[in-house]
């Protein structure tokens, strides 16, 4: 007993008590002390990891540049940990391509250091600290475009609106649709999608302009356009040009995505503490609810 | 900067990876490259050792283990997988064996699937490196020589105890020649 004692405390505190417990042990015999329980107590059963699955989904940007000429593990955790800073400080929240989001960015120039900007998410790049997001709205009959970077110091403030997807992981071609499917307004309130629903999927179909276009969108396989309205030859120019065989192209596959085992020790470095920040947010946000007084 | 793309889990592979691909020229383009590299992988899965040009069994290696591995993963009840399978292997029958043989063989190991061997050139007549892959566990004698435990061989034995028997004389050399030496008092203050 007294020896299982003196193993805590060995445990406990660093190399000063190892030799005392060396000197008792050799008065005390051995056989008191059941070896067994040793190995008992270091082998841990493995535990289930607490790790969504959705993950991948809401934060992509922590997940490494998959290409690996560029990999380097060390800058990949500095960037994580400085990620985690920065979400301690601003609220980030998920959001997708196609969601209508409003950010607050620091501007020296307008009149009261900010701007507000709300509009349609139509890309969402890079990783790491550098990961971006495009907004689009149409603001006095002009297509307008703000790209912000995530992480940026200058952002005040990120929310979001409407929390949806769009059939298309890019919707480059609302650039070339009428204004109506890129004009949102900006005093929209937010709406509020009740708590682990699935994020709804908006299914609109854009009708784009006639050509010239800035890009060929009838070899893009593009999901959530319209009939496109062309000549024959168009189509048969892309199909000349598709890539069929690409989809069966493993290891292009592979070269382009982080595989399972490496993204499961990623999130399970940095879930915890993502997790602890929203818990943290969830509380202040309760804290703070405020209706306003309507007059009668 | 690039993202990954998130749409698809995959497991990680146990070999090393060149970070690009390797064109095996071909007038065809990728798409003959494909072909190529599905003949390769076909015949890889029939006779389970080939000797191929180095370049061709690195590039096929990195199909072949992605190949068992989606196999392992999703099962053959999987429509994707199979897609995949049937697409790659070019006689219908081996599909069984990926599926039934293949994936069973490999499920519980910890290493690679396939090994990837250099071997010699045969000068002048063949210039290009060549080599031969293979997938584990198959029914061929070994490549290389399997290492045999010499330890028990008898000589090394004899040698083994004469050591043991020179090291104990000298031992006792020591202590002897320790015994005769003068006490040297040391004083603690």
């Amino acid at each position: 007993m007294l020896l299982r004692n003196l193993k805590l405390y060995k445990v406990k505190s660093g190399l000063a008590p190892v030799v005392q417990i060396c000197r008792l042990s050799s008065s005390i015999p051995l056989e008191d002390f059941p070896v067994g329980t040793v190995s008992e107590k270091q082998v841990k059963p493995e535990r289930k990891s607490i790790v969504p699955s959705n993950c991948r989904y809401v934060y992509p940007e922590f997940l490494p540049d998959p290409k690996m000429q560029w990999r380097n593990p060390l800058r990949e955790k500095l960037e994580r940990m400085d990620m985690i800073q920065r979400r301690k400080h601003i609220d980030i929240p998920e959001f997708y391509v196609g969601t209508i989001m409003a950010v607050t960015s620091s501007n020296q120039h307008a009149p009261n250091k900010a701007t507000r900007f709300v509009g349609i998410c139509i890309q969402r790049l890079g990783c790491g600290l550098r990961a971006n997001f495009t907004l689009r709205n149409v603001i006095k009959h002009i297509g307008t475009e703000m790209k912000y970077q995530l992480y940026d110091p200058t952002i005040q403030k990120i929310e979001v609106l409407r929390l949806e997807k769009r059939l298309d992981d890019e919707l480059l071609y609302l650039r070339d649709a009428p204004n109506e499917y890129s004009t949102f307004d900006e005093n929209m309130e937010a709406e509020y999608l009740p708590e682990g629903s699935p994020i709804p999927v908006n299914t609109t179909m854009v009708k784009l302009k006639p050509r010239p276009w800035r890009a060929r969108w009838e070899r893009k396989n593009m999901k959530g356009l319209a009939d496109l309205e062309l000549p024959e030859r168009f189509y048969k120019r892309a199909e000349e040009l598709a890539t069929p065989w690409e989809k069966y192209d493993l290891m292009k596959q592979y070269r382009r995505t982080i595989p399972e085992e490496e993204q499961k020790e990623i999130f399970a470095e940095v879930y915890s503490e993502l997790h602890e920040v929203n818990v943290m947010r969830k509380k202040q946000k309760r804290k703070k609810v405020f209706i306003k007084p309507f007059k009668n | 900067m690039n993202q990954a793309e998130i749409s698809q889990l995959v497991s990680k592979l146990r070999i090393r990876i060149n970070p690009r691909h390797k064109n095996l020229k071909n007038p065809e383009g990728p798409q003959g490259r494909l072909k190529k590299l599905r003949k390769t992988l076909t015949a890889l899965f029939k006779y389970e050792r080939l000797e191929l040009n180095y370049t061709l069994a690195d590039e096929t290696r990195g199909y072949a283990e992605r190949l068992i591995s989606e196999a392992i993963r999703h099962g053959d009840t999987h429509k994707a997988t199979m897609e995949m399978a049937d697409y790659w292997i070019e006689e219908k029958q081996l599909i069984h064996k990926l599926f039934k043989v293949l994936a069973p063989r490999f499920s519980d190991y910890k290493t690679s699937y396939t090994m990837l061997y250099r071997a010699p050139k045969a000068y002048p007549d063949i210039v290009y490196p060549r080599s031969i892959i293979e997938l584990r566990g198959n029914p061929f004698p070994p490549i290389l020589s399997q290492k045999l435990d010499q330890r028990n061989f008898i000589h090394n034995v004899l040698l083994e105890e004469a050591k043991k028997a020179y090291r104990a004389e000298k031992y006792e050399q020591i202590t002897k020649s320790l015994g005769e030496q003068p006490k040297v008092e040391v004083s603690d203050k």
